[in-house]
């Protein structure tokens, strides 16, 4: 009797502590499991304030862009702007990029989408949107891309919801960037130098950017809907397929003959540069050696003791301890007057290059009027297209002086030439219709040009603010029924324009 | 009689409920894991996370594994004795929640054995700076030189700063 209560006893002692432990261990295992567990953000997750609830750090730096919050009205800088743009929708308003927390709000804000009335009217198509919002790619997996690129841009307009965010470049069960818009992939293969299949982790540290920040036109294609019926889509497509260079692409086009539109003054064939930004970064000394877009513009910061990449985009120069003088020694004076020094070069070539482009097209104009026949016009028109394009390719993204500097002004000496070329051919034109002497009109302000081109601004503004008020507001009652609707994207946010700035 | 039957009876149950629970402690503990020097080991228990991800990106994650380092390597019986010692304590800690703070640092006799680790494979520059400076010649009771190898080199090799908020997205393996 007395040895089996010892052994009960025994037994009973031992079970306690190894009981307790069974109990810690399957609690540290709950514990590490949801320590460890990834996140739960549903695919094409658009609202970055969902993703942010994981990724806090990241998403209030990307939050930051929004003190990147000047209107910078281009065309009151440059009205030659307005003539070199005369018929498109670039001459109605045009400013330099605010942050990604503004994007998709600017888009809609700009003179250049319209004031549309329904999902049918208004000027732009639905490629308009393509690069503004990560419910893009939600749409396209929702309903095609073929789908998705018919139709004018309002068609869109309760759907798209979302500034540029986390789902843009980020896959969201493992955080890996990846390419959410298909046309870059496509691009990349039929440039060929490197194909999206090999594309290591530093060149998605780029291509997540190349996205967006690259040329592009809206490729006509042909498509039956499910109903049978025959639709056009224009697919944002790049022209990379001869290469990256300004005579690579303007090749592409002219091969094609595709137009962008024609000039409302000179008549001109006219092709739009959008923002080559990747193409020309890559012929730079930083893209040479393969420095990528996030290693300046989304520098490792610290937080405490907390190392993570910033999300808030912008100019490497506003904190250069942690971008440029990673790898550069000299001091920080010295490095800004330098870029400064590059942004100067570039301002002079492409002041002159858009006054003798402005003048041109003027100048055609004047020959039109006076009876100058398509065979007298038809090289003059060459050059100008040639040279508006090739100018535009130079400095339509922004950093590209920085970028690509002796690209950048390699390219504007060529507008440069071309554009004389076109006044010489003209002047000739014009000599023969007694005009030899024709001074182009005054384009000194914003309002001369776009007068000069007879644009109905106010009609324009007009327009504007009967869309934001009525068609806008129910789009974001649409989207509050999706839960589409994030309110952090609106957080702060101002109405800001050029054409009503912000009190 | 009938008494003694029934206690007969719940001592063998006893004996056979320690048995079981003893089996299900292995289970669950993934006891036998442990016998194994492999570093992924010392993260079954979320707590080791930061010295496992500050490590897997050192100089050393090639050369040395956590037992290397952690424990002595001239006698297997003093490794043996060392790990049970240490796993003790650990699974005491764990169960009792007695190191709830985020920095945990190696005991005294962890430091012992460590710093001897560290003289064992870079001895020949140890015995070079201990034969010049007298920096490194005062000894401590043991034997061993008092001045610790990490009193200069800080970082190695698990960073200088090492706590669970500092490595945030470094949990659990990732094979690199």
């Amino acid at each position: 009797m007395k040895k089996s209560a010892v052994i009960t006893a025994v037994s009973v002692v031992a079970i306690v502590p190894m009981a307790l432990l069974a109990i810690s261990i399957n609690e540290n295992k709950a514990e590490q499991q949801n320590i460890n567990a990834v996140p739960q953000i549903k695919k094409f997750e658009s609202r970055s304030s969902e993703w942010g609830k994981y990724y806090q750090r990241q998403y209030d730096s990307y939050k930051q862009t929004k003190k990147s919050d000047k209107i910078d009205d281009m065309l009151i800088k440059n009205p030659a702007l307005v003539v070199m743009w005369a018929g498109y929708g670039f001459s109605k308003d045009y400013n330099a990029p605010r942050g990604h927390f503004y994007m998709l709000e600017d888009n809609v804000n700009t003179l250049r989408t319209g004031g549309p009335v329904d999902a049918i009217t208004g000027p732009m198509p639905t490629a308009c949107w393509t690069c503004k919002s990560p419910d893009v790619p939600r749409l396209i997996d929702k309903i095609g891309e073929l789908d998705y690129f018919t139709g004018k841009w309002a068609r869109h307009g309760s759907e798209i919801a979302n500034p540029v965010g986390c789902a843009d470049c980020h896959n969201n069960e493992t955080m890996k960037l990846t390419i959410t818009r298909d046309f870059l992939n496509r691009a990349l293969d039929a440039e060929g130098s490197l194909k999206a299949a090999d594309a290591t982790h530093q060149d998605m540290r780029s291509l997540v950017c190349a996205q967006c920040h690259a040329e592009y036109y809206f490729k006509k294609t042909e498509w039956t809907d499910k109903n049978g019926e025959k639709q056009t889509a224009g697919v944002v497509t790049f022209p990379w397929s001869n290469g990256f260079s300004v005579e690579a692409m303007e090749k592409y086009y002219d091969d094609i003959n595709f137009v962008d539109w024609t000039h409302k003054v000179s008549k001109t064939p006219m092709l739009k540069a959008q923002h080559p930004g990747y193409e020309l970064y890559k012929t730079g000394a930083h893209g040479l050696n393969n420095v990528a877009c996030a290693d300046c513009h989304m520098p490792y910061v610290r937080e405490g003791g907390v190392k993570y990449s910033s999300h808030n985009v912008g100019s490497p120069l506003d904190h250069m301890a942690n971008t440029c003088l990673n790898c550069h020694s000299e001091d920080e004076k010295t490095l800004k007057d330098t870029v400064a020094r590059k942004l100067e070069r570039k301002t002079e070539l492409t002041k002159t290059a858009m006054d003798v482009i402005a003048r041109a097209h003027l100048e055609a104009g004047k020959a039109w009027e006076l009876g100058a026949t398509e065979a007298e016009m038809k090289e003059i028109l060459q050059d100008i297209r040639h040279a508006q394009w090739r100018w535009d390719y130079a400095i339509a993204s922004h950093g590209s002086f920085f970028h690509a500097p002796e690209e950048t002004l390699r390219v504007l000496g060529s507008a440069i030439n071309k554009g004389q070329d076109a006044r010489v051919k003209l002047r000739a034109v014009l000599a023969k219709y007694n005009a030899g002497n024709y001074a182009a009109p005054d384009f000194s302000t914003k309002e001369k040009a776009q007068e000069i081109i007879g644009l109905p601004y106010e009609k324009l503004v007009e327009e504007k603010m009967t869309f934001l008020n009525g068609l806008r507001k129910e789009w974001i009652e649409e989207q509050k029924q999706k839960e589409l609707y994030d309110p952090q994207t609106q957080e702060g946010m101002k109405f800001n324009t050029s054409y009503a700035p912000a009190q | 009689m009938e008494t003694k039957n029934m206690l007969k009876s719940v001592s063998i149950l006893s004996v056979l409920a320690a048995v079981g629970m003893f089996t299900y402690v292995v289970h669950a503990s993934n006891m036998f894991s442990y016998l194994s020097e492999d570093p992924k080991v010392c993260i079954n228990c979320h707590t080791m996370n930061t010295q496992y991800a500050t490590w897997q990106h050192s100089s050393h994650r090639g050369r040395a594994t956590c037992v290397e380092c952690h424990l002595p390597k001239e006698s297997l019986i003093d490794k043996i004795f060392a790990k049970s010692r240490d796993g003790f304590k650990h699974s005491y800690a764990m169960t009792f929640r007695t190191y709830e703070t985020h920095n945990i640092r190696a005991s005294e006799s962890a430091q012992k054995r460590i710093q001897a680790n560290c003289i064992a494979c870079h001895k020949e520059i140890v015995s070079q700076i201990t034969a010049y400076s007298k920096l490194y010649q005062t000894k401590e009771e043991s034997g061993q030189m008092a001045q610790k190898c990490w009193g200069c080199h800080r970082d190695v090799p698990h960073g200088t700063t090492r706590s669970l908020t500092t490595t945030p997205d470094n949990l659990g393996v990732k094979e690199i």
